[in-house]
């Protein structure tokens, strides 16, 4: 078994080698830190966040006063001149359909500046799961997004276990492992889709979002529920995954993963698609380190992490993980990223359904709580990299703190869109596959 | 190009049909059906504790507070409903019964419309399947064009408002706004036990517990979230061509 | 001396008496103006239906006749100038509150130039009055608000570019001399060198005044016309720019007739070239007086292009089309003259009621200004927009009709003139429609800022509301008003010729205009009477079929609260898709200033700078460039040959001295 290339730091590391470091990220609150060296492949969270004046690294991003109200989720930058106004665009949009505005600096069809603005659809998940049983907070922490559900109970699980040091059984851990590929494959056939109904590719959209709903379906079929709500739950929708559900379930995914092939083949010919996606809102690697950026935008900006890879526990440990990464970082490298996971995740769910019998079975310990009745867990969701701080006592939740993957990609992309055009906004806010609701919480 | 058109011919037909055959049960994952108990009201005062949110009282399963959460069918319940759970009063939503849900006096809202109706989302606090579900109405195993429903980009195109979320002090304005910006006759569709009671979210301080408290609410879609073919056939309550209105069982 | 000879002369004589009345009280001189106006406008009516006449006559000091007088082109160029000056004057009565009297009396002056060089019949007198209405105009731009600095480089600017002008003329006038003998206004018959001296001289010279590229553009015309005063801002864009129209009909009702083809093709290519930079450069001015005199150039243009195909078709002898681009050049002179002079006074309006003159910051503002000046100005702009039943939407159509038959031009390459020159015209009428909708939207209609409503002036929105009925009346009654017109165009012509008018369909005999023999047909009478049929059609509804209630919604604005300071389209913004798309012409560049930007460290951190995405002009560069080259010619003279030597001068005038020597000495 591999070393975790990740380690826990109680306090700050305060001096040359922290400042050193490539990527500091101070979440929203200031709870914990998370520092990423990707040269040395190492990164580090810190429990208590230190502050620039202490002599941590500066602080990209201050801490949201009240994420309940609506609030910039990205650096704000003044950006004055002769006609220059502010375009709101949101809350309530088709374009962006979900509860989020993005103020637009401009004197007319560029984007001189852009700040996404977050705050509107707070459902106060952080304060109302306090107190309750790890089981019931999970019904809410599910809720957290729901295309990304299974990500989300998975790290708040994987923490809450930890945290109280929890034995969990094998099994358990491969049908989250299931589950977690396969809404990585509707995130990213998904966000395929959206950036090819901006390019008003009608044929390509109605055959991608097909594909989506057919892997809709699937996971109400196997797991009771379309959006996976409670399938990792104990006493949930039943899952249906004894041998012969596994065939018929590992049957209809090569179906799919053929049917998937097909359609990103086609993509890749349409010469329209391409010119409108290639080059827009770029993201250099540069950007992506300093900007704090995860995930498919990070990978697609040329740099390979993944923390499927580097937090080896079960399942992955046992699985051959393919690492795609691009060097464009743009909409482009986005999407192609994007396309890669899905053909690496139709590999991994290969491979799981072809050793379930022999794999799963026992039970492994969690992982050391980082303090007492303190966990961290943490997953790569389909957007990136997702963090949950969790603190249980007897049973029931005391805190949560958490580090979405669109909560870290938005600097990134309010970067990209400078000096943009207008046009160029759906194609960009789709690539990166954002969910306002994680973000508000 | 071509090779699209290849590409989709050799998909054949994934269109459903919807409401004119019943849905199939591909179409409807489990929890895509209302919970209702195996044994009658009399088994519910057993069930009631496995509830989270308080939707199983001695006498009636409240459908517009269930989560779908599936911890009731330990206690004897079952997601056998009717697809087609969507009413048109809340009060409606409290049934235990397994058959269709009773049609009210009233003629349906928007019935002076015709057929076409033009539809607006609003997300007021939502966890995004509701969205998403709603969106997936385009897709082509729904294609709710063939119906003559319509996705527009602004409410003032807009007949219907498909409400999703529970709604926050900060989009309560917003909302507002948008119904203001509809053009009459309009109705709301409150899709998902969000809107209509809060959902999982019920007691979260801060948070409205109703849509209906902002804005008239004409048809109410339980489920977390509810499948397309339940929205869908909310959508159609409106203007009186649901299922139930066709004369299907 | 009959009665309208002597009516003329007082209206004349009364523009000057005016100008020393107002050094006695400014109100005095604006009244005696406008009597003076009404006289000119029943004088100029009377020669249009009458023919020509004669006021006061004497020897002039070259002995040559002199005398005030009309004929059918002066008569026209007179209404036009008359209606404009009616409506100017009654303005200035409610708009001048300056405790200086000079503006009132330069005002009076240039009237009573530009009256006096359209009714004489003598070249002199015309250069007299040419030279007087320059240096009078100077003196109302100087009386402008402002930083005075940038008040006298304006008013500087103007006249460098108006002597320059005169002297061109003179070049003009001494040509007609020298073919005629004589400086009575008299055609001269042969055609030769000295004619097409002639000919570009005063296509230069007037052109000057006209303000048509390339002698124009982002510098003299709209920063002077916009710099002045706003009374004397209509009086210069509207009726300065006519008067220098009114010298080149002249100058070609002189010259030989049929002329050469190239004075034609000429023509029609430098009009063609204002036309869009004139509508170019209105689509992207901020100014509420710069975006007028900006579309000054463009209608300007549209009269070069008219009177450029006229030429053409004259030469290669198509006399239909001759005939209907002449009267496309005169109906454009009237409707453009008339509805600018209306923009110029709502300039003058907006500024009374917002202190400024930036249509980023009077969106809104004049939303409640007194209705006479809202109409007015919605009915000139979009006159100006070439928009139904309106005096514009006439003349462009016309403009575009002739345009469309060069086609029939021969050789080719005029015919190649016709179709660049077309896709000019027709690219333009698309941006000034941008303009036009800018200057409204952002005045008069669009939502208002959260501002206090503004103060009203009544005595400046009248004669607003008085110039929209007339832009209206020529636009919807101008089969008759051409019918009126066509003895007028005959005289010009120098052919007998039939207005181009009739009959086709159902509309009766008269009320349309067609073009060619016939080409296309238009009746702009029919044009209102269907819009108010379809009116009543929608009132009548409304009323029979129960009015349903009227609910009242703020804008949908994404679920934003609408409207809020600083989150509304401004104007610049309106039209920065024009600025990028034409960055080749328009030379826009965007300029940065303050901190970060740079590295993508700094990108991704907060920082706070200055955009500016500033236009310029190609021909402004050209100038420039030209202004560059010419001091490093004169810096050079002045180094290399005028060194100040004396050596050196000695030795000039030794070699001229040897030069003359040897050139007398072979002479002999």
């Amino acid at each position: 078994m591999r070393r975790p290339s990740w380690r826990v730091e109680p306090s700050p590391a305060v001096g040359g080698e922290a400042t050193a470091r490539a990527l500091a990220y101070v979440p929203d609150d200031g709870r914990f830190a998370l520092y990423n060296d990707y040269a040395a492949g190492v990164s580090v969270l810190t429990l208590t966040a230190p502050s620039p004046d202490e002599g941590g690294p500066a602080a990209l991003w201050r801490a949201d006063t009240d994420r309940t109200r609506p609030h910039a989720l990205a650096p704000a930058t003044e950006v004055d001149g002769y006609g220059i106004f502010t375009f709101p665009y949101g809350p309530i949009s088709m374009g962006v359909p979900e509860a989020g505005r993005f103020d637009v600096r401009t004197y007319g069809e560029r984007v001189l500046n852009l700040v996404p603005v977050g705050g509107f659809k707070s459902r106060r998940i952080r304060e109302t799961v306090v107190g309750r049983p790890v089981a019931d907070a999970a019904l809410l922490v599910e809720r957290m997004a729901g295309n990304f559900s299974a990500s989300h109970v998975a790290a708040f699980l994987e923490a809450a276990e930890s945290a109280s040091a929890t034995e969990v059984p094998t099994a358990e851990r491969w049908v989250r492992g299931l589950a977690q590929e396969l809404q990585r494959i509707y995130n990213h056939v998904h966000v395929i889709a959206r950036v090819a109904e901006a390019a008003s590719q009608n044929v390509g959209l109605a055959q991608t979002h097909a594909l989506a709903e057919e892997v809709l379906r699937v996971q109400g079929a196997f797991f009771g529920h379309r959006w996976l709500f409670g399938a990792l739950l104990p006493g949930g929708p039943a899952r249906r995954l004894d041998a012969a559900d596994r065939h018929r379930l590992a049957e209809r995914l090569g179906h799919l993963a053929e049917e998937f092939e097909r359609l990103w083949l086609l993509f890749l010919e349409s010469r329209t698609f391409i010119d409108r996606i290639q080059g827009t809102c770029p993201v250099s690697r540069a950007e992506a380190v300093g900007g704090g950026a995860v995930g498919p935008t990070l990978r697609a900006s040329g740099v390979a992490w993944d923390d499927r890879l580097r937090i080896p526990v079960a399942p992955y440990n046992d699985l051959f993980v393919p690492l795609p990464h691009e060097t464009g970082g743009d909409a482009l490298a986005r999407l192609i990223i994007r396309a890669e996971e899905v053909r690496a995740s139709f590999l991994i769910l290969e491979q799981m359904l072809d050793r379930w019998a022999t794999a799963s079975t026992g039970a492994e310990p969690a992982g050391s709580p980082v303090a007492p009745g303190r966990g961290i867990g943490r997953v790569e969701a389909p957007s990136g990299d997702l963090v949950y701080d969790v603190r249980v006592t007897a049973g029931k939740v005391d805190a949560l703190q958490l580090r979405t993957p669109s909560r870290a990609n938005w600097t990134v992309f309010a970067a990209g869109m400078r000096d943009a055009v207008f046009t160029d906004f759906h194609f960009a806010f789709e690539s990166f596959g954002f969910v306002f609701a994680e973000t508000d919480g | 190009m071509p090779s699209w058109i290849q590409q989709s011919a050799s998909r054949g037909i994934l269109t459903s049909r919807y409401p004119k055959d019943a849905a199939a049960d591909e179409e409807v994952s489990p929890t895509g059906r209302p919970p209702l108990p195996v044994a009658g009201v009399a088994s519910l005062p057993a069930a009631r504790d496995s509830c989270p949110v308080g939707a199983i009282s001695d006498t009636a399963v409240d459908q517009g507070k269930c989560i779908r959460c599936a911890r009731c069918v330990a206690a004897g319940l079952t997601f056998t409903g009717p697809v087609e759970a969507a009413t048109r009063s809340r009060d409606d939503l409290l049934r235990i019964s397994s058959g269709p849900v009773p049609s009210p006096a009233a003629p349906p809202p928007l019935a002076r419309l015709g057929r076409s109706l033009h539809l607006f989302l609003v997300d007021v606090g939502s966890c995004n399947a509701c969205n998403l579900e709603v969106l997936a109405l385009a897709n082509p195993y729904y294609d709710v064009q063939r119906l003559g429903l319509f996705f527009t980009n602004s409410p003032r195109h807009a007949d219907v408002l498909l409400v999703v979320g529970v709604p926050t002090p900060e989009m309560a304005e917003p909302l507002r706004r948008a119904y203001e910006a509809l053009p009459g006759p309009k109705a709301v569709v409150a899709v998902g036990a969000c809107p209509i009671s809060g959902g999982a979210f019920a007691g979260a301080p801060g948070l409205v517990p109703g849509l209906a408290e902002i804005v008239p609410v004409d048809v109410f879609v339980p489920g977390c979230p509810p499948s397309p073919t339940a929205i869908l056939d909310a959508i159609l309550k409106l203007n009186g061509r649901d299922r139930a209105a066709r004369g299907g069982p | 001396m009959e009665l309208l000879g002597a009516v003329l002369s007082i209206a004349v004589v009364g523009f000057f008496a005016g100008a020393a009345l107002s050094l006695v009280r400014r109100d005095l001189g604006y009244a005696t103006s406008l009597a003076a106006s009404v006289l000119l406008l029943i004088s100029a009516v009377g020669a249009l239906a009458g023919g020509a006449f004669q006021g006061l006559a004497w020897s002039g000091p070259l002995g040559d006749p002199e005398s005030l007088g009309l004929d059918g082109l002066s008569a026209f160029f007179a209404l036009a100038t008359s209606i404009v000056w009616i409506a100017t004057s009654a303005y200035s009565l409610a708009y001048d509150d300056r405790s200086s009297p000079l503006l009132a009396f330069c005002y009076a002056l240039t009237l009573g130039a530009i009256a006096l060089l359209v009714s004489s019949s003598s070249l002199l007198l015309f250069l007299i009055g040419w030279e007087t209405m320059t240096l009078a105009s100077y003196g109302m731009i100087l009386q402008a608000r402002g930083r005075s600095g940038r008040v006298f480089s304006a008013a500087f600017v103007f006249l460098a570019f108006g002597e320059a002008s005169t002297l061109l003329v003179v070049v003009a006038v001494a040509g007609l001399h020298v073919m005629s003998g004589s400086f009575v206004e008299v055609p001269v018959a042969t055609a030769g060198a000295i004619a097409s001296v002639v000919f570009v001289a005063g296509l230069i010279g007037f052109g000057l005044k006209m303000g048509v590229a390339p002698f124009h553009m982002s510098e003299w015309l709209p920063i002077a016309h916009s710099s002045a005063p706003s009374n004397a801002s209509a009086v210069l864009s509207s009726t300065l720019t006519l008067a220098g129209a009114y010298g080149l009909f002249r100058v070609l009702s002189l010259l030989p007739s049929p002329p050469p083809l190239w004075w034609g093709a000429v023509m029609l290519g430098i009009g063609a070239i204002s036309v869009l930079l004139g509508a170019l450069f209105a689509a992207v001015s901020e100014h509420t007086k710069g975006l007028p005199a900006y579309s000054t150039i463009e209608n300007n243009g549209l009269i070069l292009v008219a009177l450029g195909i006229a030429l053409i078709a004259h030469a290669d002898g198509l006399t239909d089309l001759y005939v209907f681009a002449l009267f496309a050049a005169f109906y454009q002179a009237l409707a453009h003259a008339v509805a600018k002079s209306a923009l110029f006074l709502s300039a003058g309006y907006i500024e009374h009621s917002t202190r400024t003159f930036d249509l980023n910051s009077t969106r809104g503002r004049a939303k409640d200004a007194d209705r006479a000046a809202r109409l007015g100005t919605v009915a000139a702009a979009l006159s100006l927009a070439a928009a139904p039943p309106l005096a514009g939407f006439v003349s462009e159509w016309m403009v575009l009709e002739a345009l469309f038959q060069s086609y029939r031009f021969s050789p080719e390459w005029v015919q190649f003139v016709g179709l660049l020159s077309g896709a000019a015209v027709a690219l333009a009428a698309g941006l000034i429609l941008v303009a036009m909708v800018k200057f409204l939207g952002f005045s008069f209609l669009w939502k208002p800022k959260a501002t206090p409503a503004s103060p009203r002036a009544s005595g400046l929105a009248a004669p607003i509301g008085a110039v929209g009925a007339v832009v209206l009346g020529i636009g919807v009654a101008a089969p008759w008003l051409i019918r009126f017109l066509a003895p007028t165009v005959a005289a010009f012509a120098q052919a007998p010729i039939t207005a181009p008018v009739g009959g086709l369909l159902s509309v009766p005999d008269g009320w349309s205009i067609l073009s060619g023999s016939p080409f296309g047909i238009l009746s702009p009478p029919v044009v209102p009477l269907a819009l108010a049929a379809g009116a009543a059609v929608a009132l009548g509804y409304y009323v029979l079929g129960g009015r349903s209630a009227t609910r009242r919604v703020e804008p949908w604005m994404a679920g934003s609260p609408p409207g809020r300071d600083g989150e509304t389209y401004t104007s610049f913004g309106y039209s920065t898709g024009i600025r990028i798309m034409m960055r080749s012409v328009l030379a826009t560049r965007e300029v940065r200033t303050g901190t970060g930007a740079g590295t993508p460290e700094e990108r991704a951190a907060p920082f706070a700078y200055n955009v500016d995405l500033e236009v310029l002009d190609v021909f402004k560069l050209f100038y420039d460039s030209l202004v560059w080259f010419g001091d490093g010619v004169s810096a050079a003279l002045k180094s290399g040959v005028m060194s100040g030597r004396l050596g050196r001068y000695l030795a000039y005038i030794l070699i001229v001295t040897l030069v003359v020597v040897i050139y007398v000495a072979a002479a002999a």
